[in-house]
């Protein structure tokens, strides 16, 4: 039994390894301030990592998350600079993302094209539009009640933390037992077979989309709400973060086969690679060297495993 | 001999020369100077880098395989070239040489990642993306900047030949007939398409679909060090981030060119004029006094235009078809 | 079926071709026709800097009644600077105006279009002598330098540790300004000590990540350093959300309007700038000037429109002396 979860087990123990160490030689790491800056840090990369395991489980690929975190993130910062109440802001920037993630699933379910070519032209398209539209500048001058959603800092850390775990089990709840959670690994299975079976695939893929743009608005708001100001060059390299911690945890890339928890654990490990490395006075500039490893590492380990198990 | 013009002119490819042209027609009226001569050779100079990707990305995408790490490995390759030539003096020739190795050890990477344990190019070359990115940071501690080459390497992006035609482009010639001969030729490179479309009857029919893929990937592995010699000589300098972005500019030129991202369909002719008619879009709009990122938006736009408006089209005389056929059929598929 | 496909695909190139260049405006063919065109390069499009000194561009092209380009890459990137100077060699324009991420990088590319009888004018940052007619400099490195040394002084008692956060390790002209640096810590403030030195790639958030890192991993630290804009107010923030806001302070070159918030709340005691848009508009004058005559080599003095009479050493034309901004003078400005 456990051997059916053996690889979500073994990246959670690896992070804990890595924690223990930083326990052991690095004790400064564990400052609350420290720990909650890195945890509120990673929360959006989550929410964006849970969105892209959904659509990898599909056997699709979203690569223009990043540029929808982009603009959803500068939306919510125009609208609150015009003194809408953050509740509005929250939603309207969840919808903005559902409505690109909608265009994505229009062109890729209903036209049947390839996502990562469907992804690769909105992901250029809309952050060049967002470039030629602020030309970097920052949104400013935000109402108070923005950043934080008006709390202290602590609570308002709090308060992001509670946003993104609940919206994580509540996922990984769904996904487990919801009908339309099954009908996503049908679909990423074996989508002939889900369709004689009368899932419609095509409604399912869809549906990941949206979900996927929903969730890059909702973390884009979770992100922004950090700062005094929106910055239009956030986002950029989030969809590969969100695509290493899903395939880090354990999410197939071939489709049907993965759990939320393991992309928790992905998250969490390659989220905490940079400040360990700062802790240990290691030079920092191996972060993205050891990032690739460890992916590489992972989806090596899943491709010896498949080669035991028969054909 | 009778040619059979009509099977000339309604190829796939003719439709993008179409394009090509209109392109040149509109932007010789609103751009400066676009179409002097020292600037279409400047636009295939500039081309070349990406040009040579494009060309190692076809036949990947033809197995139905794909290649992420192609922009890292340029900035590794820079970078290593860099090292090799500044930091252990070796002189010029014997830096390129080594760096071609290194590449072609790192498509092997990918190539023994991918055939050896069956994994999905997809998820390989992202982490491999990752990887040689990193390596490249890691080796120039995020700093260090390459300068100062010999002129001699220099004229190799930087120079004339007879005056008018930029060093780079005969390079690039020879590649694209190289490949062009390999990937429509040679029995090796018609196997690819076999490959992409369907691997399995192509294991069947006897092809050693595993050789044949791993390949690919180290022809796109050795390609990338070409560029990164080239593009090194071009602008003189190499960093770590050389390259950022250009594994996303290949594809799009491979996939515009007509070639199928799953693999089985596509010309080496093809990639060809889709980078043309890429070219020419940014440089028209360049010379046009038109922003980047207007260009940039255009590119993601055409590419989706081409995509969905080939689909579409499919589709309505499919449509069409099944309403005009008298009876309906009785087997299914 | 391909017929089709090909006269649909030509409808949308064609389409989408023509809808970009309706927004063109008359295109002058450059070097020969009445409107002088002068190509002004950024460091990067997107900094709030560059995208000031663009207004005073704006503002002196609009009262020179000459053409003005403007394109850069997205972020701190030579190689791309060098492609966009080869294109306007193609295009044919009159001046180029350029601020140098890389000296001796850019350095080929501006000699070629000197060669081909543009002119060129850089600002901000300098590239070698022999690449451009002039250099606009915002205030000397020594004079940059000697500011930061002492309102960082001042803010810490003349005592301490402390970091400084940089663009890029590789950008010539804060090179520049460390090495200045380092020579006044040594001269006149022997009791500072720096102790790193941090590049966050011209962007606020991994200038917030770098300052985070600091802050949390060095308990002696008691002053950032921030020598490009958007570090100033990353560093800030940063230090405020680290609740060490007692303890650090912020110094550094960055623009009034985004440090507003973080000088009033005393993060950050000053911020030292110059006004950036008349360094635009003085580059703008100079290129003008370079390319009809009325400036050339060997003089000492410029008359640069409403700037008056600037002094011009060697080749350099000099702004004036940084502006330190405080609590006490920043709402006077609004950029």
């Amino acid at each position: 039994m456990k051997g059916r979860h053996f690889r979500e087990w073994s990246v959670a123990a690896v992070l804990g390894l890595v924690l223990a160490a930083l326990a052991v030689s690095a004790p400064d790491f564990y400052q609350p301030r420290q720990l909650a800056a890195m945890l509120t840090e990673t929360a959006p990369i989550l929410l964006l990592a849970c969105g892209m395991s959904l659509v990898i489980l599909c056997r699709q690929i979203d690569i223009s998350v990043g540029s929808q975190f982009a603009v959803c993130g500068v939306a919510a910062g125009l609208m609150a600079q015009q003194g809408t109440p953050m509740p509005v802001v929250a939603v309207v920037s969840v919808l903005s993302g559902a409505a690109f993630g909608a265009f994505n699933g229009m062109l890729v379910a209903g036209l049947g094209l390839p996502s990562i070519v469907v992804t690769l032209a909105t992901m250029v398209t809309w952050r060049e539009a967002l470039r030629w539209w602020r030309e970097g500048e920052y949104v400013r001058d935000l109402p108070t009640g923005f950043q934080w959603f008006g709390l202290s800092q602590e609570l308002g850390q709090g308060t992001l933390l509670a946003i993104a775990v609940c919206i994580f089990l509540g996922l990984a709840v769904a996904l487990r037992h919801l009908a339309g959670g099954r009908y996503i690994y049908a679909v990423g299975s074996d989508a002939e077979a889900a369709r004689l079976a009368g899932i419609n695939p095509r409604w399912i893929t869809f549906g990941v989309f949206v979900l996927m743009g929903a969730l890059a608005g909702l973390a884009a708001l979770v992100s922004a709400v950090r700062f005094p100001d929106v910055d239009p060059k956030a986002g950029t390299g989030h969809e590969l973060r969100a695509i290493a911690a899903a395939v880090v945890g354990g999410v197939a890339i071939t489709g049907g086969r993965g759990n939320l928890w393991g992309v928790l654990a992905g998250a969490l490990l390659l989220a905490i690679i940079a400040p360990a490395l700062v802790f240990w006075g290691a030079p920092p500039q191996w972060e993205r060297a050891i990032q690739g490893g460890i992916i590489l590492t992972a989806v090596a380990a899943d491709g010896w495993r498949k080669r035991k198990e028969p054909r | 001999m009778k040619i059979a013009w009509k099977q000339i002119v309604w190829r796939p490819e003719t439709l993008l020369l179409a394009v090509f042209v209109a392109e040149f027609v509109i932007f010789a009226q609103t751009g400066n100077n676009f179409t002097s001569t020292s600037n279409l050779f400047e636009i295939a100079r500039l081309s070349v880098t990406i040009g040579l990707l494009a060309l190692a990305m076809t036949p990947v995408i033809l197995t139905g395989g794909i290649d992420l790490s192609v922009g890292s490995l340029l900035g590794l390759c820079a970078v290593c070239f860099g090292k090799l030539w500044r930091d252990f003096g070796l002189p010029p020739l014997l830096a390129a040489v080594c760096t071609l190795v290194i590449g072609a050890l790192a498509g092997g990477l990918n190539a023994a990642l991918i055939t050896r344990l069956r994994l999905p190019p997809l998820i390989v070359t992202l982490g491999s993306y990752s990887l040689f990115r990193g390596l490249a940071e890691a080796l120039t501690r995020g700093v260090d900047n390459f300068t100062g080459f010999p002129a001699s390497f220099l004229f190799l992006g930087q120079g004339y030949l007879f005056g008018v035609i930029p060093a780079q482009v005969p390079i690039f010639l020879a590649a694209a007939i190289a490949i062009w001969l390999l990937v429509h030729c040679t029995v090796f490179g018609r196997s690819y398409r076999a490959i992409g479309f369907s691997p399995e009857g192509a294991r069947f029919a006897g092809l050693p679909v595993e050789s044949r893929i791993a390949s690919v990937y180290l022809l796109s592995g050795v390609m990338a060090a070409v560029a990164a010699l080239i593009y090194v000589a071009h602008v003189g300098q190499a960093k770590a981030d050389a390259g950022s972005g250009f594994e996303l500019l290949a594809v799009t030129a491979v996939v515009l060119g007509g070639t199928s991202i799953f693999g089985g369909v596509g010309t080496v002719q093809g990639t060809v004029l889709g980078l043309g008619v890429l070219a020419v879009l940014r440089n028209g709009l360049f010379m046009s006094d038109q922003p980047s990122e207007l260009a940039n938006i255009l590119t993601g736009a055409l590419l989706l235009f081409i995509l969905a408006g080939g689909v579409a089209v499919e589709k309505l005389s499919a449509l069409r078809a099944r309403r005009s056929a008298p009876v309906p059929p009785l087997s299914h598929e | 079926m391909n017929r089709r496909r090909a006269l649909a695909t030509l409808l949308a190139a064609a389409a989408a071709s023509a809808t970009g260049c309706k927004k063109q405006e008359n295109a002058v063919a450059g070097g020969g026709g009445e409107m002088l065109t002068v190509a002004f390069l950024p460091k990067s499009k997107g900094n709030a800097y560059f995208v000031a000194c663009k207004k005073g561009a704006d503002e002196a092209a609009k009262e020179l009644g000459i053409k003005l380009l403007y394109e850069g890459p997205t972020e701190p990137d030579p190689a791309r600077q060098n492609e966009i100077v080869e294109q306007w060699i193609q295009r044919g324009v009159d001046v180029i105006a350029a601020a140098c991420e890389n000296k001796e990088g850019i350095a080929t590319a501006l000699r070629k279009a000197r060669e081909k009888g543009i002119k060129v004018v850089t600002y901000d940052a300098d590239t070698l002598p022999d690449a451009r007619d002039f250099f606009c400099n915002q205030a000397t490195p020594q004079g940059i330098a000697q500011a930061l040394m002492e309102e960082s002084a001042k803010a810490v008692g003349g005592q301490g540790e402390y970091a400084i956060i940089t663009a890029s390790l590789t950008a010539s002209n804060m090179n520049e300004w460390q090495k200045h640096i380092a020579e006044t810590n040594a001269q006149r403030f022997p009791e500072m000590k720096q102790i790193a030195l941090r590049p966050c790639d011209d962007l606020k958030d991994k200038a917030f990540a770098e300052a985070t890192a600091l802050v949390n991993a060095n308990s002696n630290l008691k002053l950032i350093m921030a020598i490009c804009s958007p570090a100033v107010p990353g560093s800030a923030e940063a230090v405020k959300q680290a609740g060490k806001t007692e303890s650090v302070k912020v110094v550094g070159l960055g623009l009034p309007n985004e440090n507003r918030r973080y000088v009033k709340e005393g993060v950050t005691p000053s911020v030292i700038l110059w006004n950036v848009g008349d360094l635009g508009y003085l580059t703008i004058q100079a290129a003008v000037a370079v390319s009809k005559g009325s400036l050339k080599q060997g003089d000492t003095a410029f008359s640069a429109g409403r700037l008056g009479e600037l002094k011009i050493d060697g080749s350099d034309i000099v702004l004036g002396k940084p502006f330190v901004f405080t609590k006490d003078n920043i709402d006077q400005f609004d950029f």
